[in-house]
């Protein structure tokens, strides 16, 4: 279906609806249709019982001012609802008074209509620097196209009866493995969201996104004594998610380490060397570093690294990347929520701080090309710099054992449950779901459920080694500044000099 | 807000449910508009206006059940919704437990949605020029600099002194009360400091809910909403530091929006120069803002759910003292006036004031129909709706009294991260507040974490306060506990 028919507007309207927002003297105007279905099947004590599915559809229109915002939604797309919507946001720039002018007042009236459907590839990297947003010259005009999600199977397509007997095995691939097991819940969730974004450059962007996603919650007893495991996977596809590998993955995953768990204790807390596992470990990048690099933050002075871009923040060799084009990865973007093509950003370059994660507002301010990172949860709304997949490109220094074996004592973690960071004092935290004491170079108590803090910069300087086993983690993971918007993690194993770990 | 018209239009859903095959159904309409001012260092920064709607519908078909919603509520939109409802729903397994509650216990006495007077005709007067002149005035940076947008470089020195004095001492070295209470306690110590920015969000919003279901059940719900959150940044020594504050009433009248960016300012300015106090074991006061992060996860082992999964750390623990005999949780759900008091529960059962803990015996789980039948129980409400610790051991202690009483420890006045292990009840939270010693705050600390047992760290309750704040859905004041675990 043609999205503009999907949506009942004509380009006209799309047009009209612009000049609308724009009346009052804004600088630029963004309108964003989403029509998503979600769905979902629970299978609970051994059967699934309850299932799901809902509808989320409506136009999100926003109008800035320099950089200053007005937002508004409806929730029908029928034209007088949308046109008072974009009445609303209009409303900023009488608001906003004399603050810059950024895009000439002939795209304001009379945007010209710019098709850019279907599946997009990015430009690779950068853009260029000093450019300005609101300026029609955009670094991937032309680009050839690709696609980083395919729906090789289509879920609405998909007979849901299928879904049925697939959780059914998971549930018998984990009693069978282990005795234990006293319950099981699993949760098979997808969604696919078609939208369609255009602008006042007169650009129409669309974009089907498909996402699948099982979280599996297994309880375990072992004589009086209860344990759990939750392990999830989330991919960007279509139905083709529905397959043995994805099974066995997770009933692997959700029955390992249960004997550890059983034994893990509490360690003595306090400050001591870290060496965090490939994959999940992740988090730290995103918590300890992500949220400060996002450029909002550092726009607004917040940000504990808002004065420290082209500075060293770590050693020689660290790349960190922001990439929304890893494929299948819930952190993949054909495009961002404001119809800038998905792309790979690097945070730190040989450990040095050479880009901020932007948004058209961020990067106008900062004069350079946006990279794709305005995301936004819904149409409900604006956009805002979020992560896509953050990760660190593997390192030289061998293997996770290697990093092991330098720890005289320390921690070696592997599973988490969540993080949260201070942006202005760059204090970070993650909940560590299991991990190890290490004592004399060897991995020796089980550990659980303690959080590790520390601080950004200070552990970014302290990282010690970077072995070469890079991992993304395919978890569900979601970060919710302000809005939930689906990301990934990734990362070798590194070693960090000192954080402090929680105890008794 | 919700019209006759669209109070029919979801009796016609439920009838076209019932047409498409299910034997019952519930329909739940939920209508919200919210309109929004942000600022940014004391000038408007983003504008919103929202307006919602959705229709949930739980379908009990053939023995089987499935839950939909969908804000596409046009006629033809919605006959097709349904039907595909219906038919999904029989693709699961039949599950003779799911019903609608027995309409007995359903809410009879919630007709016109305000009843408890949580519904303010003032919003409808509020215009735009209103919520931007409410942000502002509550901006701190705007009360320094009037009308002029401000330079934050150009910003030093102690607010709360500055806003009594007026702008002339913006350049003064500030001299400031260390920790959140300001002038009114504690020892004064030098600050000097920049405000890097201020982030302020004016709302007021109305929302309004009807439940109704094929056994007649019909209940609604009105609430309008103001809120004021602030965030300010300062800088000082090279160091940033950031304090929130926020406040909220279903009256316009009762929301102290000025009063936010002082205390998100004292905040900030308290935590000047903080760093984590040695690892060991300490008294631990929980500020009233922060302290429902020990009493949510006690309400969440209680939940019918989480009980019936094992999923839970208080299994088997209704009638049974686990908590110490000063602790002692009512639920107070239907307190007209109260932000969050309700007549019903998402099923339209009706709320009821009743003991969860009393005096450290577990007195209720949260049952819906469902867990009902799973867990053979009798059917309670499906969560708490307006939760109260009550005071102890003695009526009328504010968070100064209890650091009195405690002599020494650490005040916590911010969580940062951590989490909860839900079958055994271990806990580890980052923290930052101060130190105290002789029932007065000494010093900041921050970058620690505070790690135990919920068991544990409830049967060491030191005292219980009498100062939650009314703005939160939970009622949960200064706590004060023994012997807890802090790493640095």
């Amino acid at each position: 279906m043609n999205q503009c028919d999907r949506f009942g507007v004509s380009e006209e309207q799309l047009r009209a609806l612009v000049a609308e927002g724009l009346r009052a003297g804004g600088d630029w105007c963004d309108l964003y249709f989403e029509d998503t279905s979600y769905h979902d099947l629970l299978l609970r004590d051994g059967v699934v019982g309850s299932g799901g599915y809902h509808v989320d559809y409506g136009c999100g229109i926003r109008v800035l001012k320099g950089e200053k915002t007005g937002y508004a939604y409806a929730e029908t797309t029928d034209f007088p609802s949308l046109r008072n919507a974009a009445i609303a946001a209009g409303s900023i720039a009488a608001t906003a008074g004399e603050a810059e002018t950024a895009v000439g007042s002939e795209n304001r009236s009379r945007p010209r209509l710019r098709k850019r459907e279907g599946p997009v590839c990015a430009s690779k990297g950068r853009g260029p620097a000093q450019q300005d947003v609101f300026r029609p010259k955009l670094p991937w005009s032309g680009a050839a196209v690709d696609t980083y999600y395919q729906e090789l199977k289509a879920w609405e397509d998909a007979e849901t009866a299928g879904f049925i007997p697939f959780l059914k095995r998971i549930e018998a691939g984990i009693r069978a493995r282990d005795s234990r097991v006293l319950k099981v819940v699993a949760i098979l969730s997808y969604s696919v969201s078609d939208i369609l974004m255009f602008n006042s450059l007169g650009e129409l962007t669309t974009d089907h996104r498909p996402l699948g996603s099982i979280s599996v919650q297994v309880i375990f007893q072992q004589g009086k004594r209860t344990e759990n495991n939750t392990v999830s996977r989330s991919l960007r596809m279509g139905a083709e998610f529905i397959s043995d590998a994805v099974l066995e993955d997770l009933v692997a995953r959700a029955v390992e380490g249960m004997d550890a768990r059983f034994e893990a204790r509490r360690p003595k807390g306090g400050q001591m060397p870290v060496v965090m596992g490939a994959g999940a470990s992740g988090i730290l990048l995103h918590e300890a570093m992500g949220h400060a690099f996002e450029a909002d933050f550092n726009r607004k002075g917040q940000s504990i690294f808002s004065d420290r871009m082209g500075q060293r923040i770590c050693r020689p060799g660290i790349n960190i990347l922001d990439d929304a084009t890893v494929p299948a990865s819930r952190g993949a973007c054909n495009y961002d929520d404001e119809g800038v093509p998905g792309q790979k950003t690097y945070m730190v370059t040989d450990g040095v701080l050479t880009s901020y994660l932007h948004d058209r507002i961020s990067a106008g301010f900062y004069g350079v090309a946006p990279t794709g990172n305005g995301r936004r949860e819904s149409f409900r709304y604006n956009p805002i710099p979020r992560m896509r997949a953050t990760y660190m490109e593997s390192g030289p220094d061998g293997t996770k054992e290697d990093l092991i074996a330098s720890v005289k004592r320390g921690i070696y973690v592997d599973q988490f449950a969540n993080g949260q960071v201070k942006i202005g004092e760059g204090d970070f935290t993650f909940f560590v779901k299991s991990g190890f004491l290490i004592e004399g170079g060897r991995l020796t108590m089980p550990v659980k459920d303690i959080n590790i803090i520390g601080n950004g910069p200070q552990a970014l300087a302290d990282i010690q080694a970077v072995a070469g086993d890079l991992r993304i983690d395919e978890g569900t993971w979601t970060c919710g500044k302000e809005q939930s918007v689906a990301v990934s993690c990734g990362i070798p194993s590194v070693l960090i000099g000192n954080l402090t770990v929680g105890g008794e | 807000m919700i019209t006759d018209k669209e109070l029919n239009f979801v009796r016609k859903a439920l009838d076209m449910a019932v047409r498409a095959g299910a034997q019952h159904a519930r329909a739940t309409l939920s209508l919200s508009e919210e309109d929004l001012v942000a600022t940014l260092d004391g000038e408007v920064d983003r504008v919103t206006h929202c307006a919602d709607r959705s229709l949930s519908l739980a379908l009990f078909v053939d023995g089987r059940y499935g839950s939909y919603s969908t804000n596409k509520l046009d006629a033809a939109s919605l006959e097709g919704f349904i039907a595909r409802a219906v038919a999904a729903t029989r693709m699961v397994a039949p599950d003779p437990l799911r019903v609608l509650p027995d309409p007995a216990r359903c809410c009879q006495d919630a007709l016109t949605g305000n009843e408890l007077g949580l519904v303010d005709p003032a919003r409808e007067k509020v215009t735009p020029a209103d919520r931007q002149n409410t942000a502002l005035s509550a901006s701190v940076l705007a009360s320094l600099h009037g009308s002029q947008p401000r330079q934050t470089s150009g910003c030093a020195g102690p607010l709360p002194l500055l806003a009594q004095t007026g702008p002339s001492l913006l350049q003064s070295r500030g001299r400031l009360w260390s920790g959140e209470a300001a002038a009114d306690s504690a020892t004064p110590t030098e600050a000097k400091y920049e405000i890097i920015s201020e982030e302020g969000e004016y709302s007021d919003s109305v929302y309004d809910t009807v439940v109704m279901d094929t056994n007649g059940v019909c209940c609604r719900h009105s609430e309008t909403s103001f809120d004021y959150g602030v965030e300010i940044t300062i800088e000082s020594d090279g160091e940033k530091y950031s304090g929130y504050w926020w406040d909220a009433s279903s009256r316009l009248a009762e929301l102290d929006a000025p009063a936010c960016g002082r205390q998100a300012l004292a905040r900030a300015v308290g935590q000047i120069g903080s760093e984590p106090a040695p690892s060991g074991r300490y008294t631990a006061v929980i500020d009233a803002e922060m302290a429902s992060k020990l009493v949510s996860p006690i309400l969440r082992a209680l939940s019918g759910y989480a009980i019936q999964q094992n999923n839970s750390f208080l299994m088997d623990s209704l009638g049974r003292q686990l908590f110490p005999e000063g602790l002692s949780i009512m639920d107070l759900p239907r307190i007209p006036g109260q932000t969050c008091s309700k007549y019903f529960d998402s099923e339209g059962v009706a709320t009821v004031e009743a003991p969860i803990v009393e005096a450290g015996v577990v007195k209720q789980y949260f049952i819906n129909s469902y867990m009902a039948g799973k867990l053979q129980m009798a059917p309670t409400v499906e969560d708490a709706t307006r939760p109260k610790v009550l005071p102890w051991p003695v009526a009328g202690l504010d968070r100064d009294a209890i650091l009195r009483r405690c002599g020494s420890g650490i005040l916590v006045t911010d969580f940062n991260g951590g989490n909860s292990n839900p079958v055994t009840g271990d806990f580890s939270y980052g923290i930052e507040g101060y130190w105290f010693e002789d029932g007065k705050i000494v010093r900041p600390v921050s970058g620690m974490l505070m790690t135990g047992n919920f068991l544990t760290l409830w049967s060491r309750l030191l005292a219980a306060g009498d100062d939650a704040r009314p703005c939160q859905t939970k009622l949960i004041p200064t706590l004060a506990f023994a012997e807890v675990d802090f790493s640095g």
